[in-house]
C-alpha cells in the first residue's frame, strides 16, 4: 500500500516538474518574442499595419503596448505569480492572431508576422501556422491543467 | 476562480502600460502617429510651401483626378504609368530640389508608395510624403 502511495506520490512529482518545464519553455518564447518587438516597435507596427485590420494609429498603439504584454504575461507563467491571468491573456492573444493570419491568407495579403523579428520574416505560411498552433496547444494544455484543479493552489 | 483570473489579467495588462508609455515618449520623434510614413520623411502643406522654388511637387493620383485638379506646377506620376510619367517626372527633377508626392487625403497610400520607389527605383534622396495630402492641400489654399 505504501508502496503504491509513494510511486504515485513521485510520478506526481514528475508531471509536476515536466509542467514546470513547460511553463518556462512557454514563458520564454513569449519573453523573447516581445523582447525582439520591443527593439523595434517601428517594424512592429508595420507589420501589424499588413494586415489591413486596423487603422495606423491603433497599430502604433498596440506595437508599443503588445510586446511588454507579452514579456510580462511570459514572466508570470515562469515565475508563477498572476499565472492563470497571463496564460488567459497569451492564449487569447495568440488565438486572435491566428485568427488574423488566417484571414490575411484568406484576403490574398502577403503578410510578414514579425512574432519573433527578423528570425520570422522568411518563413511561409504553414510554417507561421504550425508553431502559432503548437504555441495554441501548449497554452490551453497548461489552461486545462489549472482548471481542472491540478495546481489551483499554485495558480491564485 | 473566475474573479481571481480577471483580477489577475487586468494587474498584468496596467504592468505593462508603464513600460509601454516610457517607450512610447522615447520614441515620440521616431514614429508618426498619424501615418506609417516616419516623421522625417513627412512633410506639411506649409513647410512644403516654404520651399518654393526649391520644391517638385508629384502627384500620386490616377490620372483622372490630376486632370480634375492639382497643386500648380505638380507633375503627374502614379503606378499606373509608372515607366512613362516617371522618365517625364526625372526630366524636370534636379539633385538640389526637394520632391514632394502628394495623393487625395490622410488615408491614401499611393504617396508612401510613390516615394518609396522614388527612393528605392530612382535613387532619390529629399523625398517627402504631403501629410493630409490632396484634401489638407485645398484646405490651406
Amino acid at each position: 500500500m505504501n508502496d503504491t502511495s509513494n510511486i504515485k506520490h513521485q510520478t506526481s512529482n514528475i508531471l509536476h516538474f515536466l509542467w514546470q518545464i513547460v511553463d518556462v519553455i512557454v514563458g520564454g518564447i513569449f519573453i523573447y518574442a516581445g523582447a525582439i518587438k520591443v527593439l523595434d516597435p517601428v517594424q512592429f507596427a508595420n507589420d501589424i499595419d499588413n494586415y489591413k485590420i486596423l487603422p495606423w494609429t491603433i497599430s502604433v498603439g498596440l506595437a508599443f503596448y503588445l510586446p511588454w504584454l507579452e514579456i510580462f504575461c511570459g514572466l508570470a507563467l515562469i515565475v508563477r505569480r498572476l499565472y492563470f491571468g497571463g496564460l488567459s491573456i497569451l492564449t487569447a492573444l495568440v488565438a486572435v492572431f491566428l485568427a488574423a493570419t488566417i484571414a490575411a491568407k484568406i484576403r490574398g495579403l502577403d503578410i510578414t508576422c514579425g512574432c519573433f523579428g527578423h528570425v520570422s520574416q522568411n518563413w511561409n505560411f504553414p510554417a507561421h501556422l504550425a508553431i502559432d498552433l503548437a504555441i495554441l496547444a501548449a497554452l490551453l494544455a497548461l489552461s486545462f491543467r489549472v482548471v481542472s484543479g491540478n495546481r489551483l493552489q499554485d495558480a491564485v | 476562480m473566475k474573479s481571481s483570473l480577471v483580477r489577475q489579467a487586468l494587474v498584468l495588462a496596467a504592468l505593462a502600460f508603464v513600460p509601454t508609455l516610457v517607450q512610447a515618449i522615447y520614441f515620440g520623434d521616431k514614429v508618426s502617429w498619424r501615418s506609417p510614413v516616419p516623421a522625417s520623411e513627412m512633410v506639411t502643406v506649409t513647410q512644403a510651401r516654404a520651399w518654393d522654388k526649391n520644391a517638385i511637387w508629384v502627384d500620386a493620383r490616377p490620372d483622372n483626378e490630376f486632370a480634375r485638379d492639382h497643386v500648380p506646377g505638380a507633375l503627374p506620376l502614379n503606378e499606373d504609368r509608372w515607366n512613362e510619367l516617371l522618365a517625364q517626372f526625372l526630366g524636370a527633377w534636379s539633385p538640389e530640389k526637394k520632391v514632394v508626392v502628394y495623393c487625395g487625403s490622410e488615408g491614401c497610400n499611393a504617396s508612401r508608395e510613390v516615394a518609396h520607389r522614388l527612393r528605392k527605383e530612382a535613387q532619390l534622396a529629399n523625398v517627402f510624403v504631403l501629410e493630409g495630402g490632396w484634401e489638407e492641400w485645398l484646405k490651406e489654399k
